[in-house]
């Protein structure tokens, strides 16, 4: 080597032998423009739901009064609550409190999974199904895609749960325990729009 | 670094301007041609349209052949010698050529959009869209039901894959479009299945034929003749033998096809792919799957879809 | 070593050893996570799908050579027109275009690799998986999808058969596929630009082909989603009887068109936007000057990318569109001759008065970039409502847009394949058939695809397997045209196969070019610039200026550190 270059430098450790799998904020930064893309798709449907529903001769399909919005209004205040204590357990986790952690992110599971519960429970009760007109499409479509994604949030949580038993797995940085929480607020927000649409505006 | 040019070239300005005068008159050329490449002008929009397309012409020419020029003149004249690889004087820009090159296309275009806006106004073809209920308008195959429909107006149903068009006042239906010149007419477009589109080359419209819609539509021939009607919305195996004629006639003429139309009984009308859809079973039904033929619909007058055609 | 002289063609004779990767040609055949072979894995599947498309395309210019309805049945010409279109855009021109992203970005931002190198490989492999589905579909009893590459329900949800397994249902699954190994390009595009761009290399001081990259890219990021949604819900309408597009169960068919064309035009500007890239730098190193009004071409890249956001109804303006809505859509439309303008006179004035070199990168940027000004302009007149209410689904329509992609896209990227070639093979082109495949695409080209513009104007609607007699000048000289471009294929797959394989050696620069990808070897080493990522001190196109692009620039040019 006959080189007087300045070196690379671009947050790589050194590792010799490249190494190129992990890059913390290339991480980040890639699950926030996922993020952001993943969110047209609602945008879509979302759109999709409102020109069907404005468009419709009859929205509500013979015998279906409208929907009950009581029990998903419960779900709701869970699910927001849950945002609030996955934010608890992020701030744990930055005071080096891992049990602390631990157990605010076993509370944000368990209203998520109650929240997919109630989901169940309010679907096995409805009177219509998913090939009831648009309205049964619509409503089975936004709700099943959005549990979906709450599904998705509880197993990375229980992934991420599961890593904290590593051994020093979280000294360097959690960007793990970071895009969950991201993506869990994200299926908040979405679920507050969707409760907007599905439940609040009810007349057409 | 910007280099501003010292002092006016005369030659140099003087050669732009004459070749800018040789592009205008060029464009101008093309305008009138841009005519010829149409169809013969069949109703009150096709003038509109064909204006707005030869003023467009003249445009897109001088664009084009304005680009063009440039690139000629530069493979021409300011070609590097074999092996030069040296560089050439390092401009890297002009705010003020930049700015006028954006605004510039940006009036033309607006006025392109003013002009286009006026001509849609004119237009004036879509009247209201109503959402139907599939299966309510449309009664079973034949007879015709005249309940439903202001009686001046042209119902068209459009099929996988036929037309047929029906005249409510005088209860006549027929798989050709008869209509008198220089009178403005009313379709009421509907499909039975799928998306369809009306399409008269001759008049210079269109518009798609939506199921579970009734789409008003509005226009007015303007020249005697037999035209084509093509479906121009992609819409399944037959779609390139779904075509219909249409004849424009003298007022006289129309009442009399009328009369003698409602005093025949209903019969098959013509469906090009009903007829290939049973040779081609004949045949084994070579090639791959596909959706049945609509019947024949039931009207009073088939008419024709092979006679010599102006457009 | 390679020698910093000035080009000469002769020097290429002589057998300078090439530094760089072992030549071994298995790692093209499996799970590699280096970029520069995925986007060699890339271009070589694409460009099989390029003849595979072709081929149909060739079929049906066959069938449309007489007005008859006579060399293949209805059912088979509407299968043939839809899998052409389908895998010309899925399997060919993104594809490719992922391929020189993955060659060009980490090598012009002076990056390693992308930043996630084993999405990049998963993001590759999809590609040929869903390849073999659509392929596969041509062996199913009712034959593959054949509802036109647009699907629109009702037809593309008849299935005559029945089965759960149909054309429709497989094209929706490739289809689908397609768009999540896109959404993973992307997010590992965009990431990589963001964040691994050499020191120095501020977003003002990044290439114009990064710029376009960038942009195009974002659209697919939020075009995508919207497509795979609607896709979604049609597989469902198909599948499960769903009825969001059915008008008999209170579904909108209009809708469907809403959300494929929400994405599928901006598709046409994530085509044509690197092509962008590609004419502003090769007509800056060609001509010797440097590219002029770099910062207004590179803006207008984004420009672009809002506009071609909010156009997208102009493809349904006859659908019973309000009026209002076809107002405001077209003038958005026209709106995008701006920003392209501003680039189409900003390379007008980059070659004006410069020292021309009509090699074939060159000669290709030309002839696209006249390709690309023709099809502009009848772009502008498809946006005006009442001339595209004549033309629209007319063959005036297939002939804008094989201008600009065939005559503009691809004719683009077969310049930047020629030009950047021996930056990753290690070996020139062979220069004479290189301007043979030009002269034969250029004029089969337009032979080709002229002639569709009289025959839309006419009244010819597109999708047909049969005319009426009136239209059968246009229609010959368009299918000879078609078999002409066909052949001229064939110079450029000798050309590319027979340099690869026995070209003369290349050297480092042989275009003299600036560029970080100029300051490594041909071809660079697996992590190319490896522990000596340049600092970069200037503007990417210093030509005539003698400005330095990197600090301690000769050390690049002569490869210093390159010899143990
Ligand atoms: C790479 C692909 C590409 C590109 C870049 C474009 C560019 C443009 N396209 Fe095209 N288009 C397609 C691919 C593309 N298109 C495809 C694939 C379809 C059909 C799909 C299908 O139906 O299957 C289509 C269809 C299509 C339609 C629908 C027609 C119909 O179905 O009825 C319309 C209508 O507005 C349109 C318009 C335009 C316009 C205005 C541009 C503009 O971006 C062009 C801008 C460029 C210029 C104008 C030239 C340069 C500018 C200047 C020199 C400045 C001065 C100029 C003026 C002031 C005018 N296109
Ligand atoms: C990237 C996009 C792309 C490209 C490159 C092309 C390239 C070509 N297209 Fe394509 N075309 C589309 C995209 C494209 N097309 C789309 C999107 C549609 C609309 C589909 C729809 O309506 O749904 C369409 C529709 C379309 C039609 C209209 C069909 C119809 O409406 O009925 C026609 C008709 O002529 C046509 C012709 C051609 C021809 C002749 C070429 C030529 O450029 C091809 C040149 C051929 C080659 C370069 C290869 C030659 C191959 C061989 C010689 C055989 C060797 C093969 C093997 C050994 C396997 N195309
Ligand atoms: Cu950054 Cu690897
Ligand atoms: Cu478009």
């Amino acid at each position: 080597m006959t080189s007087s270059l300045p070196s690379q430098d671009h947050g790589h450790g050194s590792a010799p032998g490249g190494g190129h799998g992990m890059h913390a904020k290339h991480n980040l930064t890639g699950f926030i423009i996922f993020l952001l893309s993943e969110s047209v798709i609602f945008l879509a449907f979302f759109s999709g739901y409102a020109m069907l529903k404005l468009g419709a001769l009859d929205w509500l399909p013979p015998g279906v009064e409208g929907l009950e919005w009581q029990t998903p209004l419960i779900n709701t205040i869970v699910l927001v609550s849950s945002s609030g204590t996955i934010y608890l357990a992020e701030r744990e986790m930055a005071r080096h409190n891992i049990w602390g952690f631990r157990a605010w992110w076993l509370l944000t599971m368990a209203l998520g999974a109650y929240f997919l519960w109630g989901q169940a429970v309010e679907w096995s009760g409805l009177k219509f199904g998913f090939t009831t007109g648009t309205f049964g499409g619509t409503f089975y479509l936004l709700t099943g895609f959005h549990g979906l994604h709450v599904l998705t949030g509880v197993l990375l949580m229980a992934l991420m749960l599961g890593k904290s038993f590593i051994p020093n797995n979280y000294k360097g940085g959690e960007q793990g325990v970071q895009a969950t929480s991201l993506f869990w607020h994200f299926v908040d927000v979405i679920w507050i729009i969707l409760f907007v649409l599905l439940y609040v505006w009810q007349r057409s | 670094m910007t280099t501003s040019p010292s002092r006016i070239n005369l030659p140099a300005v003087a050669m732009v301007s004459a070749w800018t005068g040789v592009l205008v008159v060029l464009s101008f050329w093309m305008s009138r041609q841009a005519y010829h490449w149409l169809p013969v002008q069949a109703s009150t929009a096709a003038p509109l349209v064909d204006g707005l397309f030869s003023f467009e012409t003249a445009l897109a020419t001088f664009v084009f052949c304005g680009v063009v020029s440039v690139m000629a003149w530069v493979v021409l004249f300011n070609r590097a010698a074999k092996y030069d690889m040296s560089d050439a004087e390092p401009i890297e820009g002009n705010t003020r050529l930049e700015i006028i090159w954006t605004v510039i296309p940006a009036l033309v275009v607006f006025g392109i959009a003013f002009y286009a806006v006026r001509v849609n106004q004119q237009l004036a073809i879509l009247g209201p869209m109503e959402h139907i209920h599939r299966g309510n308008p449309i009664e079973q195959v034949g007879g015709y039901a005249g309940d439903r429909l202001p009686p001046e107006a042209v119902e068209v149903i459009a099929r996988q894959w036929s037309w047929e068009f029906r005249y409510p006042k005088a209860q006549v239906s027929s798989t050709e479009l008869h209509l008198p010149v220089n009178e403005p007419v009313t379709f009421r477009l509907v499909s039975e299945d799928v998306i369809h589109g009306f399409y008269v080359p001759a008049f210079r419209l269109k518009q798609d034929v939506i199921p579970g819609r009734a789409i008003d539509f509005k226009l007015t021939p303007t020249r005697e003749g037999r035209y084509r009607l093509r479906d121009s919305m992609y819409s399944g195996t037959w779609f390139a033998a779904n075509q219909a004629d249409v004849v424009v006639e003298s007022a006289d003429s129309f009442q009399a096809w009328l009369k003698q139309g409602a005093s025949q009984p209903l019969q098959p009308g013509l469906s090009d792919a009903v007829q290939e859809y049973d040779e081609r079973q004949q045949a084994g039904a070579k090639g791959w799957a596909t959706v049945r033929p609509a019947p024949r619909p039931q009207v009073n007058f088939p008419g024709s879809n092979t006679l010599p055609h102006d457009a | 070593m390679t020698t910093s002289a000035p080009f000469d063609p002769r020097i290429l004779k002589s057998n300078a050893p090439v530094p760089g990767a072992p030549d071994n040609w298995k790692r093209f055949f499996s799970f590699n996570t280096d970029a520069k072979v995925i986007g060699i894995q890339y271009i070589s599947v694409a460009i099989f799908f390029l003849l595979v498309g072709g081929l149909l395309a060739m079929i049906m210019r066959g069938e449309l050579i007489t007005p008859e309805n006579d060399l293949v049945d209805r059912t088979v010409y509407n299968g043939l027109y839809t899998m052409h279109g389908t895998i010309m855009l899925f399997m060919f021109i993104f594809p490719v275009l992922n391929g020189l992203n993955n060659l060009l970005i980490p090598p012009m931002i002076g990056a390693p690799d992308m930043a996630f190198p084993r999405l990049n490989a998963v993001a590759f492999w999809m590609v040929p998986l869903f390849g073999v589905i659509l392929m596969a579909s041509f062996l199913l009893p009712g034959g593959p999808a054949n509802a036109g590459w647009w699907s629109y329900p009702p037809v593309s949800t008849q299935n005559p058969l029945g089965h759960l397994i149909s054309g429709e249902s497989m094209w929706l699954l490739a289809v689908a596929l397609s768009g999540v190994s896109s959404i993973i390009g992307a997010l590992n595009f965009v990431t990589t630009i963001i964040r691994m761009r050499a020191p120095g290399m501020t977003f003002f001081r990044m290439p114009v082909f990064i710029w376009t990259v960038w942009a195009a890219q974002t659209l697919q990021l939020i075009g995508l989603p919207a497509l795979t949604g609607g896709a979604i819900m049609l597989l469902f309408d198909l599948v499960v009887g769903t009825s969001f597009f059915q008008p008999e169960g209170g579904g909108d068919p209009v809708l469907y068109q809403h959300f494929f064309w929400f994405y599928s035009h901006p598709a046409v500007y994530v085509i044509i936007l690197p092509v962008f890239g590609i004419f502003s730098e090769l007509f800056s190193v060609h001509s010797r000057k440097p590219l002029f009004g770099y910062a207004f071409v590179a803006v207008a890249s984004f420009v672009i990318v809002f506009l071609g956001l909010i156009v997208w109804v102009h493809h349904f303006f006859p659908s019973g569109v309000p009026e209002w809505m076809r107002n405001l859509f077209m003038v958005t439309t026209m709106l995008i001759s701006v920003p392209t303008g501003v680039k189409v006179f900003a390379w007008l004035a980059t070659i004006w008065g410069g020292k021309i070199q009509l090699n074939t990168p060159m000669l290709f940027c030309l002839g696209g970039l006249f390709n690309f000004v023709f099809a502009g302009v009848t772009g502008i007149m498809l946006a005006t409502v009442p001339i595209d209410i004549h033309v629209n689904n007319t063959y005036f329509v297939v002939g804008h847009f094989h201008y600009v992609i065939y005559g503009a896209a691809v004719m683009g990227i077969f310049a930047a394949i020629y030009h950047w070639f021996s930056k990753f093979t290690g070996r020139m082109y062979y220069e004479g058939l290189g301007k043979l495949h030009f002269a034969l695409t250029f004029i089969g080209s337009n032979l080709n695809f002229f002639p569709m513009h009289p025959l839309g104007l006419m009244g010819m609607p597109r999708r047909v397997s049969s005319y009426d007699p009136e239209f059968t000048f246009w229609n010959v000289v368009a299918s000879l045209g078609s078999f002409l471009l066909g052949v001229s294929i064939i110079p450029f797959l000798l050309n590319m196969i027979s340099s690869w394989v026995r070209g003369p050696k290349a050297p480092q620069n042989p275009w003299q070019a600036i560029g970080l990808e100029w300051l490594l070897p041909s071809p660079p080493p697996a992590e190319n610039f490896e522990d000596n990522v340049p600092t970069v001190i200037s503007g990417p196109y210093g030509y005539g200026t003698g400005k330095p692009l990197v600090e301690n620039q000769a050390a690049y040019e002569n490869q210093q550190f390159q010899e143990v």
